[in-house]
This record gives structure tokens, sequence and C-alpha cells, in this order.
């Protein structure tokens, strides 16, 4: 879906390069996770592929075609949707969707995507009136009003209660099984490590490290069993690597004849692999 | 419906519901009130001077508004994504601002001729409303631009007002009547807009009304391409992903 190559590109008031020889693939019908701390770049990433920012250096394709090609037609077919609030806030939630979808050949059915998110019924109030959780879940209806084929999401859970944020996440899912092609920009991984079909980290300006959660786990993964148990009057602690587990003697010797207070299988998270490659982990 | 089309209804419904039309039409009550209050009956001369202030100051106003509301509330950010071309964007708020420009010489007019006398030509001032709309309407876009909220809009303004708008007032109320002062002001804007609306009245010299087409004329459509340049820089800024 995109080619992206050598992508470089630095804010005229600023001297250094924001992004620096950035590469990545987003492939069609994926979620593609675009990870990094604050001010790595993501936004600006996302900025450029959204034709926001025009001269930037190196190549992006968009469906094998150079995107300085695409004119503002681009946006009939993706769908961005923001992590802040986007709407005319004296309008009702069914104007703003109504206004903007009528500048799209495309029209999604809005009213079965807001009934899906619990909005359905507050659609004739002004937006103004709505919680924060109703305005993240109306701009997801926004992203989504003309049917993208690229999906770009920014946050898109952040503010949402857990019922609410399952719900979306679904309909994320659903969307990809549509044929459907995201690109996610978020610091949750729990929604990442759900979501996403294959994660890039961002660090530097540029693309350290891009592979599927589940093989960045492997590399990065240091799984453990950790045993807490009851030495005298004190409680002890030790661990056992799980890949050797069912050849440990100690292991055997410590489960038989000591009282076990607890037994945790530790696995490294995406959180570990963040702070592992971004190079972020203290300020200090 | 052709996009256009569309962000121009979305312009007007927005200009009720934000209750910018509403700020228009108490405007228009205070120069009702002002010619109510003015007791001299012909008011053919007064009448070019209240549309000249509300032609220049409302415009600016009206379109810094419609902005700033915009980039306030983050729905620029959604339009900046949306299949709309940046002319049709703009000119939809020029066509609005325009209008109500428009719309309160109308009712000023109607207002003088039922209770005042004047004799000017309407369709006249009309034109002359139009190009002074559409002029200030860039001047807005170009101060919206600059201006990082929208008290330092008012501010900067304010700026164009006193370098602009107040040497033209003076020296059209003729407070001011130094020779070298007279045609300083001829490069103003302003000064431009004063003279095609007193056109109306015919009290203008024909040199001096080919010169005032002329600047707002050539004036808007360089203004205008300007605007659309800065655009860009514009939209990358306010619109954050």
């Amino acid at each position: 879906m995109f080619e992206v190559r050598n992508l470089s590109y630095k804010y005229p008031r600023n001297r250094e390069m924001t992004i620096r020889g950035m590469n990545f693939d987003i492939r069609q019908g994926e979620i593609f996770g675009l990870l990094g701390p604050s001010g790595v770049g993501k936004s600006t990433t996302q900025k450029i592929m959204v034709k926001l920012l025009t001269d930037f250096e190196g190549s992006i394709y968009y469906r094998n075609r150079d995107l300085k090609i695409y004119d503002k037609d681009y946006y009939q077919e993706v769908g961005v949707g923001f992590e802040v609030p986007v709407h005319f806030s004296k309008l009702t939630a069914e104007e703003n969707i109504n206004f903007f979808k009528k500048l799209y050949k495309n029209q999604a059915d809005t009213d079965t995507l807001m009934k899906r998110l619990g909005i359905f019924e507050d659609r004739k109030k002004k937006v103004s009136e709505f919680s924060k959780g109703m305005k993240i879940r109306l701009n997801f209806v926004r992203a989504m009003l003309n049917n993208p084929v690229m999906l770009f999401l920014d946050e898109p859970t952040i503010g949402l209660d857990p019922a609410n944020a399952r719900i979306l996440k679904n309909l994320i899912k659903e969307y990809r099984e549509g044929g459907g092609t995201v690109l996610l920009s978020t610091h949750l991984m729990n929604d990442v490590d759900e979501l996403c079909d294959r994660v890039a980290f961002m660090a530097n300006g540029k693309i350290v490290e891009t592979d599927t959660p589940q093989s960045l786990k492997r590399k990065y993964g240091e799984s453990s069993v950790e045993i807490t148990y009851v030495k005298g009057d004190n409680l002890q602690k030790k661990s056992f690597e799980m890949e050797t587990l069912s050849k440990n003697n100690e292991f055997f010797e410590l489960v038989r004849n000591e009282k076990i207070v607890s037994m945790h299988s530790k696995e490294t998270t995406l959180d570990d692999i963040f702070i592992k490659v971004t190079g972020v982990e203290s300020y200090a | 419906m052709p996009n256009f089309l569309v962000l121009l209804v979305g312009e007007l419904k927005r200009m009720v519901e934000y209750k910018i039309a509403a700020a228009s039409v108490v405007v228009a009550l205070i120069w009702i009130g002002i010619l109510y209050l003015t007791e001299i009956p012909d008011i053919t001369f007064i009448f070019p001077l209240l549309i000249f202030v509300d032609a220049t100051s409302m415009a600016i106003l009206m379109v810094g508004v419609t902005i700033f509301f915009e980039k306030q509330e983050g729905s620029l950010r959604a339009i900046l994504v949306s299949p709309i071309s940046k002319t049709d964007y703009l000119l939809s708020k020029v066509v609005v601002t325009v209008t109500s420009s428009v719309l309160t010489l109308i009712v000023l007019y109607i207002y003088a001729l039922l209770f005042k006398d004047i004799n000017l030509s309407l369709i006249g001032l009309l034109s002359a409303v139009i190009l002074v709309a559409f002029f200030h309407a860039q001047i807005g876009f170009i101060l919206s631009y600059y201006s990082r909220d929208f008290t330092s809009l008012l501010v900067n303004m304010m700026k164009y007002l006193f370098i602009f708008f107040m040497p033209t007032l003076l020296v059209y109320t003729g407070i001011i009547n130094h020779e070298l002062f007279d045609k300083a002001v001829y490069l103003a804007p302003t000064t431009a807009a004063m003279t095609l609306l007193n056109a109306s009245t015919g009290n203008v010299e024909s040199g001096d009304l080919i010169y005032a087409l002329a600047y707002l004329g050539i004036g808007s459509v360089i203004l205008f391409v300007f605007v659309l340049r800065l655009f860009d820089s514009f939209a990358a800024r306010e619109g954050g992903v």
C-alpha cells in the first residue's frame, strides 16, 4: 500500500532534521503500528503521509504511484482519525457527520457506525454537550465516513473507557478483515499487541526496528518463571529460565520441598521492547 | 452537490449557529442607530463612510472569527484532510463575508430610503462593497495566518486599522488637510476603498475612480494568490495529526 524510502524532513525553522532517512512499507490489509517516544517524528511522518507536509526528501509510493502526484482526491480514499476532537461544537453530531459526508463520493453507513459506537441516540445533540469519550467515538465515525481504503489513526482509544475501547478495537479489526489498511500511532502497548500485524519503532527520527509483535518478543524475549517461597521467616524469590524449565532440577526441588507463595511466568512485553529499542528509559 | 456549494452552505449554517450572523445584525443595527441620531436629513455623504467601516473592518473580522473557531475546535484539521481544494475553502469564506457586507448595505439603504434623504447609485455602491469586502477578506486571511490566537488577531487588525484606516478617515473628514499627506494616503488600500465607495455619490474624479478600481481589483487578485500560497504553510502548522 505504502512504500517509504529514505524519507527525511526538516521543519523550516529547525536546525536539525526531524526525520532522517526512514524506510518502511505498509502492506495492504495490515495494521501497521508506528511507535516511539514523544517528539521522535511519528506525527511528522503521518503529516507527510496525509499530505499536510509536502516538501520532504525521499520518496513515498501509495498504491505504486508517487504520493506527490495525488491531489485532493487522495482524501477520497483515506480516512484520518485524530487524537483530539475535530468537530464543530455548535453543530449536532449528525450535522457534523453530514457536512463532511457530502464532500465524499463514497459514503459509509454512518448511522450503523454511530449505533455500534453508542452515540446514535445522541446524534441530535450539539457536540459541545458530548463527553470527551463521545467526541473521540465521533472522531472515528468521521474518519470512516468515506469507507476509506487506508486509515490513519492517532491514539484512537485514548480517553475511552475499557468497554468503548473494546468496541472501537473490534471495529478496527473488522475494518482490517474487510481489506482495510491501518497506520496506527499509539503509546498504548496493549492496543499495539492486540491490533498490530507489524510494528515499527522510531528513535532519533529513524526506524530502528520493524517486525511483528510476536517476532519482536522472541527476539528480545527473556521469558522466565519467578517463584516466591517461604524460607524460614522470610520470603525469597528465585527466577528460572522458561526454556530449560523441564530439565531444571533446582526448580523441581524447590516446588517439592518449599512452601510456594506465588509462581509467575514473566514474558517480555512490548513496553520492555519499546524502552529497549527506543533508548528511552530514564531522563535522570 | 459540488464541494464548493457544500462548503458554502456549511459556512452559512455555521455563521448562524455560532451567532456570527447575529453579531453582524447587531453591528447593522448600530449603524442604523447612528443614522437615526444623525440630524442631517440628507445622508448621501455620510452613508459611504458607514459602509466603508463595515466593509473593511467587518470583512477582516468575519474571516478571522471563522478561522479561529475552526482552529480552536480542531475542525480545521478535519477540513484539511477532506477532498476539498484550498481555493474552494477560501472562496467559500470570502463569498459569505462579502454576502454579509452586501446584506448590511441593503438593510442600511432601505432604512435610509425610508427615513432619510439619500441620493446615490446603489449599483455603484453594491459593486464597490463587493470589491472592498473581497479585498479585506484577503487581509483577514493574512492576519489570521500570522496570529497565534484571536486576541493577537484583534491586535493585528487594530494595527492595520491604525496604519491605513485612520489616515484615510482623517483626510476624508478634512481633519488633516496637507498636500503631502493627501498624496501619501493614496498608497493605502483604505483610501482606494473610500474613493470607490464615495464614487457612488458622483463626487469622485474619474482619474481617482480608475486608480481605486485598479488598486483594489489588481490588489485583490495579487492578495488572493498570496493567500493561496501562504495557505500551505498555515495548513502544515495547524493540521497536526
